[in-house]
């Protein structure tokens, strides 16, 4: 059923049951996320992605991302509400990984208070705790990291933070995170995440990296087919090669 | 770290999880009862639950540092839980926290060499009016002295040495 909604004073179309951000998105209106990623389900918990929705005299801040729109609704995405609101979450956020460059560039753009009776966690602190990465791992079928301990000691780790022997090294996790709290290190034969050191293989024809040894072994059995060995380009042309040879005459 | 009390093996942890249908479900309960058998989760027992119910290592690992009752070291034969709400906080369980150091040389988190007690902080058990209070396994002790707190402790050595005659040569005086 497609329902008409208004966006800061614009009218839109969406079909019910579609999350408001997607929505915002479509028709052009900039919501600033962080645990929101097209390629894993629902996160909602970073709150920076809130908005505040208007019916009659009523007013209530629901979090964009994982609000399904089911009714035609008012939907306000800068009100000084959600400005207010917004402020605060970064500003705790903040707290939670004060040598992010990205939450400070954020908190300082969405005019975040100080809290300086907050004690921020470790000054080298980068994770929000998000826990996207963890999704990521576990999605891939490696689940080798997981958010340890609770309260304030609470981290993203691999068990006994020792070098995981089910990761692979694929670096997913690292991909995923919104403030780039995973350190990895590569160079043109080995990379380091996590602890642990991978070598990296090479396209047999023309020497781009492909993955690690683990990483290419794993999506192999996941294929059900021996591990590749070239890259996407040099494979295409491998098989572009084999029709010329059956019908290029 | 005091030793476990038994030599735990991969097929002792195996026989709990065997009990449990293997189902992801049943992670809390396998741990909970390897918890209550050795005293803590040796690291053999998140493999052994993987293998058998599929739930990734660092699930359970995660899991497992999760719950207090749970825990990664061997815990005492005897746990002392020394209330640190507000309440006890105000009447002294610092001080008591002080006496059990002085007694048993134990940090909160910690076990005793001889491997007879452990010592967690816990906020609030519930009987405000007592504090400040402490609790050794099952037993409340309820406005505990710095005077009182050595007899307690010697007690529960005491009852632990009749059950286990082994571990009872270093006999502390408080
Ligand atoms: S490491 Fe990154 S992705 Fe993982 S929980 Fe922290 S911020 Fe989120
Ligand atoms: S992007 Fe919506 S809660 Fe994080």
């Amino acid at each position: 059923m497609s329902l008409n909604i208004s966006i800061d004073g614009k009218t839109c179309t969406c079909e019910s049951g579609e999350f408001l951000l997607e929505v915002a998105r479509r028709n052009g209106f900039y919501i600033p996320t962080l645990c929101a990623h097209e390629s894993l389900s629902e996160q909602g918990c970073c709150r920076v992605c809130i908005v505040e929705i208007v019916s009659g005299e009523r007013s209530q801040i629901v979090v964009s991302c994982v609000y399904p729109v089911e009714r035609a609704i008012e939907v306000l995405t800068n009100s000084e509400k959600v400005k207010a609101l917004r402020g605060m979450t970064l500003a705790l956020l903040q707290k939670l990984a004060p040598a992010s460059s990205l939450i400070a560039g954020m908190c300082k753009a969405y005019g975040a208070p100080e809290l300086p009776r907050l004690e921020a966690r470790a000054d080298d602190d980068t994770c929000i705790l998000c826990g996207l990465c963890v999704k990521a791992c576990a999605q891939l079928g490696t689940g080798a990291i997981a958010a340890v301990n609770r309260g304030i000691e609470k981290k993203i780790a691999t068990p006994y933070d020792q070098p995981s022997a089910t990761c692979i090294g694929c670096a997913s996790c690292a991909q995923v995170c919104p403030t780039g709290s995973i350190v990895v290190k590569q160079d043109a034969q080995e990379r380091s995440i996590w602890g642990r050191t991978f070598t990296l293989l090479a396209c047999d024809r023309c020497g781009v990296i492909l993955d690690t040894t683990e990483a290419v072994a794993y999506a192999a059995t996941l294929r059900d087919a021996p591990p590749e060995h070239l890259c996407p380009d040099c494979r295409k042309q491998q098989v572009a090669q084999a029709f010329v040879g059956v019908y290029g005459k | 770290m005091p030793e476990p009390e038994k030599n735990v093996t991969v097929q002792d942890i195996e026989a709990i999880a065997r009990k449990y249908p293997a189902e992801k479900r049943f992670a809390l309960a396998i741990m909970q009862d390897v918890q209550r058998e050795f005293s803590y989760l040796p690291q053999p027992v998140f493999e052994v639950i993987h293998r058998h119910i599929g739930t990734p290592v660092a699930h359970l690992y995660a899991l497992a540092t999760f719950y207090k009752a749970l825990s990664l070291k061997p815990k005492g034969q005897n746990v002392i839980k020394l209330c640190d709400g507000t309440a006890c906080h105000m009447r002294g369980a610092s001080n008591l926290s002080k006496g059990i150091r002085a007694a048993l040389d134990i940090e909160p988190g910690e076990s005793s060499a001889d491997g007879l007690f452990s010592l967690e902080l816990v906020n609030c058990v519930g009987s405000c009016a007592l504090a400040p209070v402490m609790v050794i396994n099952e037993t409340y002790y309820g406005k505990v002295t710095m005077e009182s707190l050595p007899a307690i402790i010697a007690e529960h050595r005491r009852a632990s040495c009749e059950d286990t005659a082994a571990s009872c040569e270093t006999e502390v005086v408080a």
